[in-house]
C-alpha cells in the first residue's frame, strides 16, 4: 500500500506543497459537535450542540466566555480551545487593565491566528486540533470571527463548524440576507434552526444539550454584555423556535418557507 | 516527480545530491496555488493588488483583508498559506519597528526586503521548521523629503549645513519579491500566486523601468491586470483588493493606505471593460491568423 | 609599567596613588535619574462647550538657562488627541516615541478602534507608575486631552509617580500654582464646561501664559496653542504672548535694586 511519507509532522510540505499534519487537524475539528454563529448590524449570536459521554455524565462546554463583551464557542479538542481560551482571556483582561478598553474582536483574533501558525512551522509542536467561532462586540460594531487549526482566520456574516456543520451552512447560506434586518431574538432562532438542521432524525435540541450566547449592542448603542443561555434559560428560546416553526407551517403554502 | 522516493525531499535544510533543497521548492508549490498578488512601482509611487478568491459566501464581503501595512510607509501583500504570510508580516512590522528603535526614522525599502530575505532564508537552514509558504511583495516610498528625527521637539540653529549635501536626490518607490528560499530582487513590476504568467505577460508590456506610468494609471493598469491573471480561473468570484504609497505630494503623502472606494470601483469598471473589449479583439485576432494559415 | 595591558597608560600609582574604582562597583545599589536635566515648564488645559484646549509655552531650559527656545511640548497622538509635557525634555522625546509607535501599531488594521485620550491617558499613567516602581522615573508631568468613548472632551493629568488628576480646568508646574487660582476664578465649578465658549477658554488660557510669563523665570513668551474638537486639532506652534506690560515690575520690592 502506498505510503505516505509526508504526514508524519507539522514542518514538511509534501510536493504538492500541502501540509498534512494541518489537514488532519482540520478533521479533528469535524469530529467536534457543531457550533454555529451569526451575526446581524447589532448582534452576534453563538449556538453549540452539547454531547455528554454517557447518560449520566454531564455535557460538554461549547461555548466560553473570555469577557463580558466577547465569547468563542469550540469544535473539537476543547482541551486545546481552554488553552487558546485562556489566552484569550490574558489578552483581553491585559487591553483593559492597560488602556482601559476592550481588545478589538480583529486584534485578539489574529494573535490566536498567529499563536497557531507557529504551531504549524516547527518541529515538535503539533497544531491546534480545534476550530472556534469568536462572537463579540467592539468600537467597530458586532463581529464573528472563525478560526482554524492552520491559523486561518476569517471575518464572516455566518459560520457553522464541527460535525455535520455542512447542513447548517446551507441553511445559513439560504437565509443570509434575513440577517441583517432581524431583531436580536429572530437572530438566535435562525442560530437555533441552522443547529436544528444538522441533527439526525433522532435527536431534537433540549435544554440540556443546547448552549446559546448573544452578546451586542443594546437599543441605545452601548454594549449589552456577553450572556449565556443554558439549560432553564434556553426554554423560552427553544420555545420561541418553535413557535416560530410552526406559525411558519400552519400558514402553509401561502408563506415563504426558510427550510 | 523526480524527488519523490529519494528520500532526500522529506526533510528540511537537506541537500540532494544535484544540490537542492526539495523542501523549498514544494513550499514555492504551496505559492502556486495562491491567489494573484501583484506590485507596479509607478512615477509617484507604488500599487499591491490581489485577487481574493471567494471561497464561501457567508464570508463577510470587504473585511478580510489580506495586504497589511507594516509601517506607515510599507504595504505587504504574499500569495501562499495565508498564515505564514501573516507569520512574514508580523516579522516586518518587528523589523520596521526595531529600525526606528535604533534609527528614530522610518526603514528604508531596501533594508527592509533584506532583512526580511534573511529571516525568509534562516527558515531553510534547519530540520526543525519548514520553509515559508508565501511569496512576498514589499512595496513602500522611501520620503523624499528630510524628515523630522522621531521624538524631534525643535528645529537646531538655521545657519550651517550639517553636512547635507545641498540638492541630493533621495527617496523614492520601492517595489521587492521575497520568496521561500529567502531571494529576493527589486521590482519594477512583480507578480506571484497562480496567474503570475499572465500578470507577467502584462506588466512586461508596461514599459515599467522607462519609469513613466503615473500612480493613477498604475492603479487602473494593475485592476485590470488582476482580472486578466483570473480569466484561468473564472469560475471562481473573486474579490479584488488594493493598496498604494504615494509620494509626499502624492495622494496618500507618502503613506501605505487602502484605494479609496470611488477610485477602486473605478478601476474595476475599467478593467471589466478592457476585457470584454479583449474577447472581441481574441476572436478577431483568432479569426485572422487561421486566415494567415490557410 | 608592567605586563597588564589594562595598566599602560594608566597614571603611576607610587606618584597618584591606586586608581579608585569604587564607583564602577557592579553590586550594591544603583542611582537612576535624580533630577530632570532639560526641562519644560508648565502646562495649561481648559475644557470648554465641544472640546479642549491646551497650551505650552516653547522653552527647554537647562537649570536657569533658557537653552532652547523653539521645543514643541504639544504632541499630537493620532488626530484626535493631544499631550502636554512638562519636565524632562528628554523624557518626553522617549514617550513622544513611544506615542509614536502606538500609533502605528493602532493603524495596522484600518478599521474603527482607534485609542481615544483617556485610553492613552489610562496607558501614559501606566507607563509612568511602572518606572517609579522601578525607581527609575520618566521625569515627566503630562496633560492629555481629546476625547472618552463617549465623545465627551477628556482632560486628564498624570505625573512621574503615576498620579493621576482629573478637572475641567488644570495646569502642571508652576502653572498649578499661579494659573489654576485665575482658571477657578473665571470658570468656578457652578459654570459647566457647557457653557464655557471656545474663544473664551483660548483667551484664559493666553492670559495664564502672560501670568506664568511674567512670574515664572523659567518660562518663555513664545508658546504653543493646541485646540482640540471634534472637527480635528488646531494646532499653532509659533505664537506670541501679546499686550504685555511690565509696569507692575516696579512695584515690586525685596529683589535687585529695589532692596526695600
Amino acid at each position: 500500500m502506498f505510503r505516505n511519507n509526508y504526514d508524519n509532522d507539522a514542518v514538511t510540505f509534501s510536493p504538492q506543497g500541502r501540509i498534512f499534519q494541518v489537514e488532519y487537524a482540520q478533521e479533528a475539528v469535524k469530529q467536534g459537535s457543531v457550533v454555529v454563529g451569526l451575526v446581524n448590524k447589532t448582534h452576534s449570536v453563538l449556538v453549540g450542540l452539547k454531547r455528554n459521554a454517557e447518560e449520566l455524565s454531564s455535557y460538554q462546554k461549547k461555548i466560553i466566555e473570555v469577557d463580558s463583551h466577547m465569547a468563542v464557542a469550540i469544535a473539537g479538542l476543547a482541551s486545546d480551545a481552554r488553552v487558546l481560551s485562556n489566552f484569550m482571556k490574558q489578552q483581553s483582561l491585559s487591553s483593559k487593565m492597560t488602556y482601559g478598553r476592550p481588545i478589538p474582536l480583529d486584534r485578539i483574533v489574529t494573535q490566536i491566528g498567529d499563536r497557531a501558525q507557529t504551531n504549524t512551522q516547527h518541529y515538535g509542536k503539533r497544531p491546534y486540533g480545534v476550530g472556534l467561532l469568536v462572537a463579540g462586540v467592539d468600537a467597530a460594531g458586532p463581529h464573528l470571527f472563525e478560526f482554524q487549526p492552520s491559523g486561518l482566520t476569517h471575518e464572516m456574516q455566518a459560520c457553522a463548524i464541527g460535525a455535520r456543520s455542512q447542513m447548517a451552512r446551507t441553511y445559513l447560506e439560504r437565509n443570509l440576507d434575513k440577517f441583517d434586518g432581524c431583531s436580536r431574538d429572530e437572530l438566535v432562532t435562525h442560530g437555533l434552526r441552522a443547529l436544528k438542521e444538522t441533527l439526525s432524525q433522532d435527536k431534537e435540541l433540549t435544554m440540556e444539550n443546547t448552549s446559546v450566547g448573544v452578546v451586542g449592542l443594546g437599543t441605545n448603542g452601548k454594549m449589552e454584555a456577553f450572556k449565556l443561555y443554558e439549560g432553564q434559560d434556553a426554554v423560552p428560546l427553544l420555545e420561541a423556535l418553535e413557535q416560530a416553526d410552526s406559525a411558519g407551517a400552519g400558514e402553509g403554502e401561502s408563506m415563504e418557507v426558510d427550510s | 516527480m523526480t524527488s519523490i522516493g529519494t528520500g532526500y525531499d522529506l526533510s528540511n535544510s537537506v541537500f540532494s545530491p544535484d544540490g537542492r533543497n526539495f523542501q523549498v521548492e514544494y513550499a514555492v508549490k504551496a505559492v502556486e496555488n495562491g491567489g494573484t498578488a501583484i506590485g507596479i512601482r509607478c512615477k509617484g509611487g507604488v500599487v499591491l493588488a490581489v485577487e481574493k478568491i471567494i471561497t464561501s459566501k457567508l464570508l463577510k464581503p470587504g473585511a478580510n483583508k489580506r495586504i497589511a501595512t507594516v509601517d506607515r510607509h510599507v504595504g505587504i501583500v504574499s500569495s501562499g498559506l495565508v498564515p505564514d504570510g501573516r507569520h512574514f508580516v508580523s516579522r516586518a512590522r518587528d523589523e520596521a519597528s526595531s529600525w526606528r528603535g535604533t534609527y528614530k526614522g522610518p526603514i528604508p525599502i531596501s533594508a527592509l526586503a533584506n532583512r526580511l530575505g534573511g529571516y525568509v532564508q534562516a527558515y531553510t537552514l534547519y530540520s526543525s521548521v519548514r520553509p515559508f509558504g508565501v511569496t512576498s511583495i514589499v512595496g513602500g516610498w522611501d520620503s523624499e523629503a528630510e524628515l523630522a528625527v522621531d521624538g524631534q521637539v525643535g528645529t537646531g540653529p538655521k545657519s550651517g549645513a550639517g553636512g547635507k549635501v545641498e540638492g541630493a536626490k533621495v527617496g523614492g518607490p520601492g517595489l521587492f519579491m521575497i520568496e521561500p528560499s529567502g531571494l529576493y530582487w527589486g521590482y519594477y513590476g512583480a507578480a506571484t500566486g497562480k496567474g503570475r504568467q499572465a500578470a507577467k505577460a502584462e506588466l512586461e508590456k508596461l514599459d515599467l523601468s522607462a519609469e513613466k506610468l503615473s500612480l493613477h494609471d498604475g492603479v487602473k493598469e494593475a485592476a485590470r491586470i488582476i482580472y486578466v491573471a483570473h480569466e484561468d480561473s473564472k469560475d471562481k468570484e473573486f474579490e479584488l483588493e488594493m493598496t498604494w504609497i504615494s509620494s509626499l505630494d502624492g495622494p496618500t503623502q507618502g503613506r501605505h493606505e487602502e484605494v479609496p472606494r470611488e477610485l477602486l470601483d473605478e478601476a474595476e469598471k475599467a478593467a471589466r471593460r478592457a476585457l470584454e473589449g479583449d474577447d472581441e479583439e481574441d476572436e478577431g485576432a483568432r479569426g485572422s491568423g487561421e486566415q494567415m494559415e490557410e | 609599567m608592567n605586563h597588564f595591558p589594562e595598566a599602560w597608560g594608566r597614571p603611576r600609582d607610587d606618584v597618584y596613588g591606586a586608581y579608585n574604582s569604587t564607583y564602577l562597583q557592579t553590586s550594591g545599589p544603583k542611582a537612576h535619574t535624580t533630577s530632570p536635566a532639560v526641562t519644560g515648564t508648565s502646562v495649561l488645559g481648559v475644557k470648554f462647550k465641544g472640546g479642549v484646549v491646551l497650551a505650552t509655552d516653547n522653552l527647554a531650559s537647562y537649570g536657569s538657562l533658557a537653552r532652547f527656545t523653539d521645543v514643541k511640548r504639544l504632541r499630537v497622538f493620532g488626530g484626535k488627541a493631544v499631550v502636554g509635557f512638562g519636565g524632562d525634555v528628554s523624557d518626553m522625546q522617549y514617550i513622544d516615541r513611544l506615542l509614536e509607535s502606538i500609533d502605528i501599531r493602532e493603524n495596522y488594521s484600518s478599521h474603527g478602534n482607534m485609542l481615544n485620550a483617556k485610553n492613552l491617558h489610562t496607558y501614559l499613567a501606566k507607563v509612568f507608575y511602572k518606572r517609579r516602581s522601578e525607581f527609575n522615573p520618566l521625569w515627566n508631568h503630562i496633560l492629555v486631552a481629546g476625547f472618552d468613548a463617549d465623545d465627551q472632551p477628556f482632560l486628564s493629568s498624570a505625573d512621574l509617580l503615576g498620579t493621576t488628576f482629573s478637572s475641567p480646568h488644570l495646569a502642571t508646574g508652576f502653572g498649578a500654582h499661579l494659573a489654576v487660582p485665575i482658571l477657578r476664578r473665571k470658570f468656578p465649578d457652578e459654570r459647566g464646561i457647557e457653557t464655557i465658549s471656545r474663544e473664551e477658554a483660548i483667551e484664559a488660557l493666553k492670559e495664564c501664559l502672560k501670568v506664568l510669563f511674567y512670574r515664572d523665570a523659567r518660562s518663555l513668551d513664545k508658546y504653543s496653542i493646541a485646540v482640540i474638537t471634534q472637527e480635528g486639532i488646531d494646532l499653532r506652534e509659533d505664537e506670541q504672548i501679546e499686550g504685555q506690560s511690565w509696569a507692575f515690575a516696579e512695584t515690586i520690592r525685596g529683589y535687585g535694586s529695589q532692596t526695600s
